[in-house]
């Protein structure tokens, strides 16, 4: 439910039951980001639930999270982006060869500049395709997953590093190397990467909850047709959603890049499928219309808890594939259940 | 722009609400309107009935400007006007209700009504939507002018058939139309949700709404209308008034593209 309304109001009492039913269900990422975050404190005593392990929990998540925030966005407008992890890792290679090798010298603030350009630019290429042409979005963006990510090794197959540190600023720094801000004292070693992160999230809340072009997101991935009938220029928002989701994967592109502090070849390989799977955790809904993207974020914190718990825990990468294709399928079947109920709520 | 705005225009007091006269639109080969005339008096129902691929909705969607026409002239009161747009139709107090609603299901009753014109606000450099006034406008359209009693902050989903319908109408009516053409309203209703769409466009009209209502229920256009239109591939056959025809003379009208004899036009 999007608008003023926390909870569903009025109605005779059992459709009340049932409204607040699916309301538990729509938001039910939370209290399982809660019971994996006690779990993990429990097996990792004193270590999991630290400080210090939660600000890294946030800072690894951010780049990762940029990519959550691209894929339920597309996933709102009822389309999807599978090209948004080789924007990320093409759109840095691109920037880090043109501050290392092509400009020497140029400031890492045009860097962001530039991949925040390249990044939006194929979302353009991917919504013009999608949007006006009509191609099939799984194909459109198959084909420039596939393109970018063997553009990148057509760049470069090697690591490009070192990069100007005002590029590597949002990505890798922490709050006390921001100019002009005193001593914080233990906030100081909070690295920017999690403020940004945090920041887009807010921003991406309240833009879809509370402009029109949200509104128009929400419409057209509800019913794109009846959005075009109601004036809802559907074209322009679909551009408008691929350029952005284009544009959130060059900023995880550039977190990606401050955080491992060289831009790989590999970079957001492999990244996709989390974020998606995120995505998905967090009850944004495949076909469209449906989700919030507060509950991605519980989606984004659950894979990355997993992660990090498992790892600290011993078990080794292959070990948490198994784990995470686990935890998705059991979302999937919750939400299919979800479904269920929705259905018989509404055929009553 | 409310409708004293539009009537302060008004070049001819007398002239019909809407007339249109000699509509020519070919698809390819295909002639979907060969010269039709329709006239549209202030206050009253008008049926426009005829068979499918009549040329019943080619004639709407020329009206409110999805389509162009090839030849003849749209005037409104009197004034020869040029409609492009469905916007421009409003502009000009003439709202739509489509036959598929035009509803998105898992939007609310308020962002439905006012998807496309969403009211905003301004909080501090950001235009915001208005949420609160939409409801309590939602609220109120469908309260006084509807009768109808529905929270707008529930998904349209979980509404029944005659609410969605009236929530379809209650659209139209935010732009304060003075013409409201509704398309095929009540095919997909059941019985008790027909009749409930019945006051509705009976509502409508004592307002002094006037309304265009195409249908293919002779039942709807005998119980609602003034005057009923007949169109037969894409040609006009007349138009009569309801209470002096007999349900067969309509019949006689749409099958065999005839006046029924004694019938005026």
């Amino acid at each position: 439910m999007i608008g003023a309304s926390l909870f569903p109001t009025v109605g005779d009492s059992e459709e009340r039951a049932n409204q607040l039913i699916l309301w538990l269900l729509d938001n039910i990422i939370w209290p399982i980001v809660l019971l994996a975050f006690v779990i993990f404190s429990v097996l990792l005593p004193g270590v999991f639930s630290s400080a210090q392990n939660i600000q890294f929990l946030l800072f690894s998540s951010a780049a990762l999270g940029m990519l959550v925030l691209a894929e339920s966005l597309c996933l709102l407008s009822g389309n999807f982006d599978l090209s948004i992890g080789s924007i990320a890792g093409f759109s840095a290679m691109f920037t880090a060869l043109f501050l290392h090798e092509w400009f020497p010298g140029m400031p890492g603030e045009v860097g962001i500049l530039v991949i925040l350009l390249v990044g939006a630019t194929i979302g353009l290429g991917n919504g013009v395709a999608i949007g006006y042409f009509g191609i099939n979005p799984f194909l459109q963006t198959l084909a420039f997953f596939i393109i970018f990510r063997g553009a990148i090794t057509i760049l470069s197959s090697l690591s490009v590093a070192p990069l100007p540190g005002a590029y590597t600023f949002l990505g890798g720094s922490t709050i006390a190397t921001i100019p002009g801000l005193g001593d914080l004292g233990p906030l100081s070693n909070v690295p920017v990467a999690i403020l940004v992160l945090l920041a887009l999230y807010a921003i991406a809340w309240y833009v879809l909850n509370y402009t029109r072009f949200g509104l128009a997101v929400y419409a057209v991935g509800g019913d794109a047709t009846s959005a075009k009938e109601a004036g809802i220029p559907t074209e322009r928002v679909i551009v408008a959603v691929f350029v952005i989701s284009g544009a959130l994967s060059a900023l995880s592109g550039l977190l990606f890049t401050g955080y491992l502090r060289a831009a790989t070849p590999t970079l957001a390989r492999g990244d996709l499928f989390p974020a998606f799977a995120a995505a998905v955790i967090g009850g944004i809904s495949l076909f469209g219309g449906r989700g919030d993207v507060k509950n991605a974020f519980g989606g984004l914190m659950l894979i990355s808890m997993i992660q990090i718990g498992l790892v600290q825990l011993g078990v080794d990468a292959e070990q948490i594939q198994f784990v995470n294709g686990i935890v998705l399928l059991g979302a999937i079947y919750l939400y299919a259940i979800e479904s269920r109920l929705r259905a018989r709520v509404l055929s009553e | 722009m409310a409708s004293a705005d539009r009537l302060a225009e008004v070049a001819d007091a007398d002239a019909p609400i809407i007339e249109m006269r000699g509509i020519k639109k070919s698809f390819g080969q295909v002639v979907a309107l060969d010269g039709v005339d329709l006239t549209l008096e202030e206050g009253e129902v008008l049926a426009l009935v005829g068979d499918n691929g009549s040329g019943k909705s080619t004639l709407i969607k020329t009206l409110v400007g999805v389509h162009q026409p090839d030849a003849g002239t749209i005037s409104i009161r009197g004034e020869e006007r040029t409609i492009t747009s469905p916007k421009v139709a409003r502009e000009y107090g003439i709202s739509t209700v489509y036959q598929d609603l035009a509803l998105v299901d898992t939007l609310s009753v308020a962002a439905n009504m006012f998807l496309g014109r969403t009211p905003t606000k301004r909080v501090g450099i950001v235009r915001q939507v208005d949420w609160a006034q939409m409801n309590e406008r939602a609220e109120e359209i469908l309260r006084t002018r509807l009768n109808i009693e529905v929270d707008t902050t529930k998904e349209v989903e979980f509404l029944s058939g005659g609410e969605r319908q009236a929530i379809a109408i209650g659209r139209a009516l935010v732009t304060d139309p003075d013409i409201v053409i509704m398309d095929e309203p009540m095919s997909a209703l059941s019985t008790d949700s027909k009749s409930k769409v019945r006051e509705l466009v009976r509502s409508l009209n004592d307002e002094g709404i006037t309304v265009l209502l195409i249908s293919h229920s002779l039942d709807e256009v005998f119980s609602l209308t003034d005057r009923v239109t007949v169109l037969d591939n894409g040609r006009l056959v007349g138009t009569v008034e309801t209470d002096r025809v007999s349900k067969d003379d309509i019949v006689q009208m749409i099958v065999a593209g005839e006046m029924p004899a004694g019938a005026d036009g």
